[in-house]
């Protein structure tokens, strides 16, 4: 039921409800799966087999592929329109991720300028007390 | 003798000792009662206690679990429900 290719709902922990794609059995109740992350949300990770629903779609991959290959045959076959997904905009996913390492980056040399100006202040006041 | 307006249950009574051997009584407002499964009626885990004003603060990530339906199905449940709405479809 769960060979190399069969796509599953899984029904347990953070990722419950999304659609993955099995690539690889590890044992009789250990398997591989991915979404891919960006496809549809679920990591590529090691999982039970009580924690899977499997469905009647299946796609042709080789066992242990990667995630861009998946990708790719996910779209070849049109599962998308079966599942009704919706197919995510990668540039977009690329744009947000560029402008919220901007936003960091500005962040962390604000830091870096108003560090050094405080240091200066407070050596001049404790000559002051020393001297009264 | 307490005023007549504590000498009713609906405040909750705490006995903190003194240094002399004595006692005092502290009222104290009680805590909602916890939440629970909206289909098995179970109580939840992973959920935040205690009266608004101290949960309100703290992360998003403790005050529900982060799975689907968190906060509002038990974890059997939800797997009941995902499990059937595949075999409808």
């Amino acid at each position: 039921m769960y060979e190399v290719g069969r796509i599953c709902v899984k029904t347990a922990g953070r990722e419950a409800g999304k659609y993955c794609v099995v690539v690889k059995k590890v044992d009789t109740s250990f398997v591989m799966v991915t979404g891919p992350r960006e496809i549809t949300g679920v990591k590529r990770r090691r999982c039970n087999v009580v924690h899977l629903e499997p469905i009647l779609e299946k796609i042709k991959i080789s066992s242990d592929a990667s995630d861009s290959e998946v990708a790719k045959t996910l779209e070849k076959e049109n599962i998308f329109e079966k599942l009704q997904i919706k197919k995510p905009d990668l540039e977009k996913i690329k744009k947000m991720r560029a402008e919220k390492e901007d936003k960091k980056e500005k962040q962390e040399k604000k830091k870096e300028k108003e560090k050094p100006k405080e240091d200066k202040k407070e050596k001049p006041k404790k000559k002051e007390t020393k001297k009264k | 003798m307490p005023r007549p307006r504590l000498r009713t249950n609906f405040l909750k009574k705490i006995r903190k000792k003194l240094p002399g051997g004595g006692y005092v009584i502290h009222y104290k407002k009680r805590n909602p009662s916890l939440p629970s499964c909206a289909e098995c009626g179970k109580s939840l885990q992973g959920v935040a206690k205690g009266r608004f004003n101290k949960i309100k603060n703290a992360a998003k990530s403790i005050k529900k679990p982060t799975r689907k339906y968190g906060g509002n199905l038990c974890a059997n449940c939800t797997k009941k429900n995902i499990s059937q709405n595949v075999f409808k479809s």
